[in-house]
């Protein structure tokens, strides 16, 4: 076990590094001068040119590298050129908007995604297999601001049943909560589908190898041949694709973000590249690659706990 | 959003309801919606984009100045109404005889937030010098850069010395950008660096905290010389997207949106019930610079016949619905110096093919650039497409922001699309658009030096009615030149909530909280 987490914990160095060391060479292919955003549209040739110097862009790229990396090992990933406040903090502010819409809307999507799966692989070929499956399609076809526009037009500019706008910091939880419903609703729905399709095939996998026609066979009965035999065979793949999707939404959920006026690491990237804000850019991934991770290190754990034949590995 | 597309939408949505049956389990749940209005009286405003630095000396766009607006005064100010300079932090001002020193006289008793202390003249000092500082790199250095001297006579007394007589100057000082003031001791005790977020002033409201991605928070200050704030703090909601606060507004999840910009949502808050909109012309015009260091824009006839192909008024009518108004020089009706009296090019591609002909450039290669940004990236097509009608070969260039202000202060684009945002003061579209010392990587990217002789003329006179028949003769010129093709006056559109009492919209792009109330 120990073993197995400094394994882990050198893989997770080195991914990382590997990361960030293309982030900072890419972010800075970007045509556009970081020097010339923060000064706008008054800066003379002089005062750019003077601030490219007290930030270092006058250096060559490898030296502003090393730069960086002696600085990032002590912790200091340099400071937004924006707000000149510290980098990692401003970033690390994102993270708890982006967890808690990611969070949720994988806790929505399994909830409605896992029981779906089950039932139409048990009946396959059926109406409701047929019923949900085009359900499923619909929900991967649709584009998730779509479904946030329609969410907001529906359930909060008619019916007023949720708020159009994210929470705001001094709600109370139950405040917070409730801003949130909507955007982890339409990012579970989308991710639904996904997972509905998928535990689908992964149970219908399952139910047609031999042990469980041994154990029908043997006069099992058909709830635990599903529940008990099937479904924990079936769930290594299903978690596999929940950590993926975790891991992608932290990131990735810009689009919901963008639609519900929701802070988050997504949208604080996209933002700092528009600024060419590298500093923030670089602490923004740097937190992003520790999160994915962190995230494969603990499913791949959870895989030993459903599957005794893991841990021996 | 039309009736057709909404119902449309509820059809296609009735698709997933079976499927999203958890989801209205979830909903009913939840109870309706309840406008969190605490007891505090907060007025909630929605800005289109984050903050990201308040300091004076190096602020710049609406948001984090429509911030600063509530944090800072300036020694004078433009009244919201009528843009007349009036006293804000001065009590009153003598100019001398020869028009180079202005001594301002200050209010006693203004206290700087977060205990700085009492407001006295060596702020004002402090606050100038710290603009012109090289070493604080500060973009509006220029804006200041005729003050000789700043003396402190008296601790209420300021006395600006300048090199040279300027009649312009108190627009440099009123309360925007480099003319906001800030306190010599909190700046030192807070460091240039973290000052950007933890700003200082003397307003009616000062800063509290500020949630990345998310929101602003301000708190009234009980202790504003003029009286504290009817509500008890401001809190700027971040929503980029327009439809997004429109329904906020309409939720009443917000109070006040400003600088609206869609003309799809202007119609729709305009039919909307509880919903008040406001509008008023900007101090901005939006140009098409034609850069005249490029063959064939060097031929005035070239850029004349370019001004007579494009149809403006369908811009203006069809894409903008209306919400714009015809620019007849860079000027906008909101400047005193405004005047139609300037030579007109009303639609006409017979002429202006013509013109072409004439100058022997049938059929040329122009490449249109413009920055990623709506409406900008968007009004292109129409030109583009006026343009080829008179057999130019055109093509459309959109760049990203940064890539785009790289391009543009290199200078060496044939075309782009330039709007000077700011306060109502001549100066700021003429010089940075006209003047020779702007050339790139300044905005005079038409590298334009035909009103060298008006600009020194305009230097050395103090009347009143002089400069503003100097002025006028300036657009008369850069009307029969063309440099720039005026495209559009801009026009504010401001929307507002029942509850919301005493706005008054102003035409900086920005709003005031000060004298708003919230009712019931």
């Amino acid at each position: 076990m120990l073993r197995y987490l400094a394994r882990q914990l050198v893989q997770m160095a080195v991914t990382v590094l590997g990361i960030v060391t293309v982030v900072f060479f890419l972010v800075r292919t970007i045509p556009g001068d970081p020097a010339a955003y923060m000064l706008g549209d008054y800066a003379t040739q002089d005062s750019v040119a003077a601030l490219r110097v007290q930030m270092g862009l006058d250096l060559p790229l490898y030296v502003q590298y090393l730069r960086f990396l002696r600085h990032a090992a002590e912790g200091d990933l340099g400071s937004s050129v924006v707000t000149g406040q510290p980098a990692l903090p401003e970033a690390l502010s994102s993270l708890p908007p982006s967890a808690a819409l990611a969070v949720s809307g994988i806790v929505i999507a399994t909830i409605i995604g896992l029981p779906l799966g089950v039932i139409t692989a048990v009946r396959q070929g059926s109406w409701t297999d047929f019923a949900v499956m085009i359900g499923a399609l619909l929900g991967i076809s649709f584009p998730v601001f779509w479904l946030g526009l329609v969410g907001i037009l529906l359930l909060s500019h008619d019916l007023r049943l949720f708020p159009a706008l994210g929470g705001s910091s001094t709600d109370s939880l139950a405040g917070q909560l409730y801003h949130l419903a909507l955007p982890a609703l339409v990012l579970g729905v989308s991710v639904a589908a996904y997972i509905t399709r998928l535990a689908r095939s992964a149970m219908l996998e399952v139910l047609n190898q031999d042990f469980i026609l041994v154990a029908r066979a043997m006069g099992v009965r058909e709830r635990r041949i599903v529940y008990r035999l099937a479904l924990r065979n079936a769930m290594v793949p299903v978690l596999a694709i929940i950590g993926v999707t975790f891991a992608w939404s932290l990131g990735s959920a810009i689009l919901i973000e963008a639609v519900f006026s929701r802070p988050g690491l997504g949208s604080m990237i996209l933002k700092a590249v528009f600024a060419r804000d590298y500093q923030l850019v670089q602490a923004g991934v740097l937190i992003l690659a520790i999160a994915v991770v962190l995230v494969n290190t603990a499913l791949d754990l959870s895989y030993a706990v459903i599957d005794p034949r893991r841990r021996s590995q | 959003m039309t009736a057709q597309r909404l119902s449309l939408s509820r059809r296609q949505l009735a698709v997933m309801a079976g499927r999203a049956g958890a989801a209205a389990v979830f909903a009913a749940a939840s109870g309706r919606i309840s406008p969190a209005r605490a007891a505090d009286s907060i007025l909630r405003i929605r800005i289109g984009a984050d903050i990201g630095n308040l300091d004076p000396a190096h602020i710049f766009q609406i948001e984090n100045q429509t911030v600063a607006a509530q944090i800072y005064n300036g020694l004078v100010k433009y009244d919201q109404a009528t843009n007349k300079i009036v006293p804000d932090l001065a009590t009153d001002w003598t100019v001398s005889d020869d028009g180079t020193v202005y001594t301002f006289h200050l209010h006693d008793g203004v206290t700087w937030h977060k205990d700085y202390g009492p407001f006295t003249a060596d702020d004002v000092k402090f606050s100038i010098e710290r603009v012109l500082n090289p070493a604080t790199h500060s973009p509006y250095g220029g804006q200041l850069g005729s003050v000789k001297s700043v003396e402190t006579p008296d601790r209420l007394v300021a006395r600006i010395v300048l090199e040279a007589p300027n009649a312009g100057f108190l627009h440099k000082l009123t309360a925007f950008n480099q003319g906001w003031l800030v306190s010599r001791k909190a700046l030192e005790a807070i460091g240039e660096q973290k000052y950007a977020l933890q700003p200082v002033g003397t307003g009616p409201f000062a800063f509290e905290k500020w949630t990345p991605g998310s929101e602003v928070r301000l708190s009234a200050n009980k202790q504003y010389f003029e009286g504290a704030p009817k509500v008890d703090g401001l809190l700027f909601r971040l929503i980029a997207d327009e439809t997004a606060a429109a329904i906020a507004l309409q939720n009443g999840e917000i109070d006040i949106f400003f600088a609206l910009q869609q003309p799809e949502v202007i119609e729709r808050l305009r039919h909307a019930d509880g919903i008040t909109v406001m509008d008023r012309p900007a101090n901005h015009t939006v140009n098409l610079v034609l850069n005249g260091a490029d063959k064939p824009l060097d031929d005035v006839r070239v850029r004349q016949a370019l001004l007579y192909g494009i149809n403006r008024k369908a811009m203006i009518d069809g894409f903008f619905k209306g919400t714009k108004t015809p620019a007849f020089s860079v000027l906008t009706s909101s400047f005193p110096e405004f005047t139609e009296q300037v030579p007109q090019y009303p639609f006409d591609p017979a002429k202006a093919k013509e013109l072409l002909s004439a100058a022997g450039a049938d059929g040329f290669q122009l490449d249109l650039v413009t920055v990623a940004l709506s409406p900008y990236d968007k009004i292109v097509v129409p030109i583009a497409s006026d343009l080829n009608a008179l057999g130019i070969k055109t093509t459309i260039k959109v760049l990203e922001r940064g890539a785009y202000l790289q391009a543009r202060n290199k200078g060496d684009i044939p075309t782009c699309i330039t709007a000077v945002v700011g306060p109502p003061d001549p100066d700021n579209p003429i010089l940075s658009l006209f003047a020779k010392k702007s050339f790139p990587p300044g905005l005079n990217t038409a590298h334009y030096t035909g009103i060298e002789d008006l600009l020194t003329k305009l230097g050395t006179t103090q009347d009143t009615a002089a400069r503003t028949a100097i002025y006028r003769e300036i657009l008369a010129k850069t009307m029969t030149d063309v440099p720039v093709i005026p495209l559009y006056a801009d026009r504010l559109f401001l929307a507002h909530t029942k509850a919301v009492q005493g706005l008054v919209q102003n035409s900086l792009f920005t709003v005031q909280a000060y004298p708003v109330s919230l009712g019931a």
